[in-house]
């Protein structure tokens, strides 16, 4: 009785609907179908927005399939009538283009969560939201987009594409921008990975106002008034400048809130740039506006979180959070007043 | 077009020409607007509330004070609700049992069918007044003395002073005082994670909290403590080491609640939102009406309440097992025979499977429902410490790798039916009330089948 009862436990763990191995497999197979027609589509759209041309032999090596399957996934496009043969080219139909969009879309909203909300690192949230990208209805896509704010670029500055409306600027590489002209970063470059993890190792960040002082074939130096940053010029051409006509350069003295000594009051002067979404309003929230004075106050037995007082309350952050804080510390005679 | 499209399609024209960080100025311009109203409105006194203010948290912060402090309010907390708790527990069961006892002999002078009355009154009533009796006394001495210190404002120092730790583990410092609250009842627990504003920490600290032994959970913990582990060292040390064995427990269980919540945000938990935000409070006079309240009505009886829907139907299944009979053996005995296996694998045995997957809805009558299966009676039943350990040790084989495998496994196991229940209404999701038991009762199986197999290995037992 025992194994008829074993048999039976077994066969409904294969075969159940819905949650037994099965059906499970099938909808593993649904989905990575799914995923290889995006990705297709996906590098289709990168290289026409850059006028090459993309064969059925590049697509297998840019998918990592064997040329016979990338043949079929081609032909399985093409009679599903997202792209079309002209000759040995693949081109988009608008049908497909559309859909491309709509991944790229959906990947840089990702990127855009991921950033925020889910306060994972930057080098990181490219392959996370590549693994995300693929999973979401279109209701669900305007549910994230909405539920973000419409958010205008990706956290590497790249344009989020929406229906029926123009893409935006991308701005200039670094590589061609005029010498001693105030320029903001709006845009890095996050392939090569190699090349981004250069640039954040560098320090360097989006919305950063800098000049370029220096351009030979070896190295350009740029500076944003405080500290220079040397870069390959490959390195470099990943970075996007665009004109800062509301350029404010941040006052001397000026430093993040976590080395402020203890009990030295300070004035807020501005929240990092890179910071958006959910830490940035909660951060505003709590009245940590530019121009509110605040001291640190508390320190415990890890040194970690430090507790400031700000505006008569007592406010605890941690310190990879006051980094983000940029504050101006205050002489004796400026802190006496009020 | 219609007219909303229009507006719709003008809003989102208007939004990309706001230049990047409008809503910093929108709420710069309300923050100064709020200041102004604020001078001109309120007078402020050379404050001295505000020094004391200070001098208390230098204190109870300090890098030197700050941990030692919170320890041993810790300790009292639980040692006042242990020690607190032991008599009127005791005229509680009396009591509940004595009124059991006339009941039942008044039905059988009516001449009832024994069934009757062994179901209605030595199942679904006993089941009920074991958990009142066992649960009541304990919750309404720890919440309010866990309230007091909520009201004076001390608690969130508690969250200042421990973050550091818990921001290793990829959590929220405001999670230890959810670990505190879960100390007196995972469910209220559960409930008190409200306080953590940040989706993913909060979540953490909801899947977590079960690693803290529950008042329910104590009183087993501190008998197994004393008559096992506590035996077999020289009487001078017993309550020491009684004590102690408890202790480990209690820090083992923080260790799992710090290592899976390390797993949790690096894993299932990575893409949930998260921020950190922690505020201190000024300290205020404790208000005792409102103290009273909130742990007595809010808490205690919110909690008991919910075990008295889930002990009611516990109760009867447990009296049914054990009265019904197959062959001549009763349905309990038949299910802790197959059990039998799985549990020596785990250094535990049948019965003391059966007895937590039917008392899955409090953990109070896992022990008395061990006993009515070893003796073969009909309802549970409770005995003094010195004749408990004689007959389990003698007559069903235990041995100190019983006691610290059952240990472990109440420290470890799913959480009762109440927490379950509560996991599901706060999360809103099934997904999540059914990972906390799959995390949980893994690690409980997991880490007692590890013991179990190294001190087989090492012929200990």
């Amino acid at each position: 009785m025992t194994s008829w009862l074993f048999f039976f436990l077994l066969l409904a763990l294969l075969a159940a609907p819905r949650v037994g191995l099965y059906a499970l497999w099938q909808a593993r197979r649904a989905e990575r179908a799914r995923e290889q027609v995006e990705d297709a589509l996906k590098y289709l759209l990168d290289h026409e927005q850059a006028g090459l041309h993309v064969t059925t032999a590049a697509l297998a090596g840019a998918l990592r399939l064997s040329p016979a399957r990338a043949a079929r996934l081609a032909d399985r496009m093409a009679a599903q009538g997202l792209l079309e043969f002209r000759g040995p080219a693949l081109h988009l139909t608008p049908d497909g283009e559309r859909w491309a969009m709509d991944v790229l879309r959906a990947h840089r909203l990702w990127e855009r969560y991921l950033a925020d909300e889910a306060r994972m690192p930057l080098e990181k949230i490219h392959r996370e939201a590549h693994r995300r990208e693929h999973t979401l209805t279109a209701e669900q896509l305007d549910a994230l987009d909405a539920a973000l704010g419409y958010p205008q670029f990706d956290p590497h500055g790249d344009p989020i594409p929406r229906p029926g409306r123009p893409p935006a600027e991308r701005g200039q590489p670094a590589t061609s921008w005029p010498p001693d002209t105030a320029g903001r970063i709006i845009h890095l470059e996050d392939e090569p990975p190699l090349a981004y993890q250069q640039i954040l190792a560098a320090g360097l960040q989006l919305g950063q106002i800098v000049r370029v002082l220096e351009r030979t074939p070896e190295r350009l130096v740029l500076s944003d008034g405080q500290n220079e940053y040397r870069l390959a010029p490959a390195v470099a051409a990943n970075i996007f400048l665009a004109p800062a006509h509301d350029a404010r350069p941040l006052p001397a003295g000026v430093q993040p809130l976590h080395l402020l000594p203890h009990g030295q009051p300070a004035e807020i002067v501005a929240i990092d740039e890179r910071i958006q979404g959910f830490t940035r309003r909660r951060f505003l929230d709590l009245g940590l506006t530019p121009g509110t004075r605040i001291v640190p106050a508390l320190e415990n037995f890890f040194r970690e979180p430090r507790a400031y007082r700000v505006r008569g309350t007592l406010i605890a952050l941690r310190n990879d959070q006051a980094a983000h804080i940029l504050v101006r510390p205050l002489n004796a005679e400026e802190a006496s007043d009020e | 077009m219609t007219q909303a499209e229009q507006i719709l399609k003008k809003a989102d024209r208007l939004r990309r020409e706001l230049p990047r960080n409008f809503r910093d100025e929108m709420v710069q311009s309300l923050y100064d607007e709020a200041e102004r109203i604020a001078r001109r409105a309120v007078q402020e006194r050379e404050g001295r509330s505000y020094d004391l203010d200070q001098k208390i948290d230098r204190i109870v912060t300090s890098p030197i004070f700050g941990l030692p402090i919170m320890l041993l309010l810790l300790a009292l907390v639980i040692w006042i609700t242990v020690i607190g708790a032991n008599y009127p527990s005791e005229w509680l069961a009396n009591g509940l049992f004595w009124f059991e006892n006339q009941a039942a002999t008044l039905f059988e002078r009516w001449g009832a069918p024994w069934w009757l009355t062994g179901f209605l009154w030595h199942g679904v009533y006993r089941g009920l007044a074991w958990v009142v009796s066992v649960m009541l006394p304990p919750m309404a001495i720890f919440f309010p003395l866990f309230t007091f210190l909520e009201d004076l404002g001390y608690l969130p120092r508690v969250a200042f002073n421990m973050d550091w730790l818990f921001k290793k583990a990829g959590a929220h410092g405001k999670q230890s005082l959810t670990m505190a609250m879960g100390f007196g009842c995972n469910a209220a627990g559960v409930v008190a994670t409200r306080i953590i504003d940040s989706p993913r920490e909060r979540l953490i600290a909801i899947l977590t909290n079960n690693f803290v032994p529950c008042n329910g959970r104590f009183p087993t913990l501190i008998m197994l403590g004393t008559i096992f582990v506590a035996a077999n060292f020289p009487p001078a040390l017993t309550s020491f080491v009684a004590a102690g064995s408890v202790v480990a427990i209690v820090m083992i269980g923080v260790f799992f609640t710090l290592l899976i919540s390390w797993l949790l945000s690096r894993t299932v938990l990575k893409g949930e939102a998260s921020a950190f935000t922690l505020e201190l409070p000024p300290y205020r006079r404790p208000n005792l009406g409102r103290i009273l309240y909130t742990s007595l009505i809010d808490r205690t009886i919110f909690v008991l309440w919910r075990a008295i829907t889930t002990a009611a139907p516990a109760g009867a299944v447990i009296w049914l097992l054990a009265n019904i009979s197959v062959g001549g053996v009763s349905l309990a005995q038949h299910i802790a025979g197959f059990l039998d296996p799985l549990g020596w694998l785990i250094g535990l045995d049948g019965v003391i499977l059966l007895a937590y997957i039917i008392a899955i809805p409090a953990n109070e009558i896992v022990v008395p429902t061990m006993l009515m299966v070893y003796l073969g009676t009909g309802m549970m039943i409770d005995l003094p410490w010195d004749q408990l350990g004689v007959i389990l040790v003698e007559q069903h084989g235990w041995t100190l790798l019983t006691a610290i495998n059952l240990m472990l496994f109440a420290l470890l196991h799913n959480p009762c039916a109440t927490t379950i229940l509560t996991i599901y209404k706060e999360t809103g999701s099934k997904k999540w009330a059914t990972f906390s038991v799959v995390i949980t009762l893994g690690t409980a199986f997991l880490v007692t089948f590890l013991t179990a197999s190294l001190a087989r290995a090492f012929g200990w037992v």
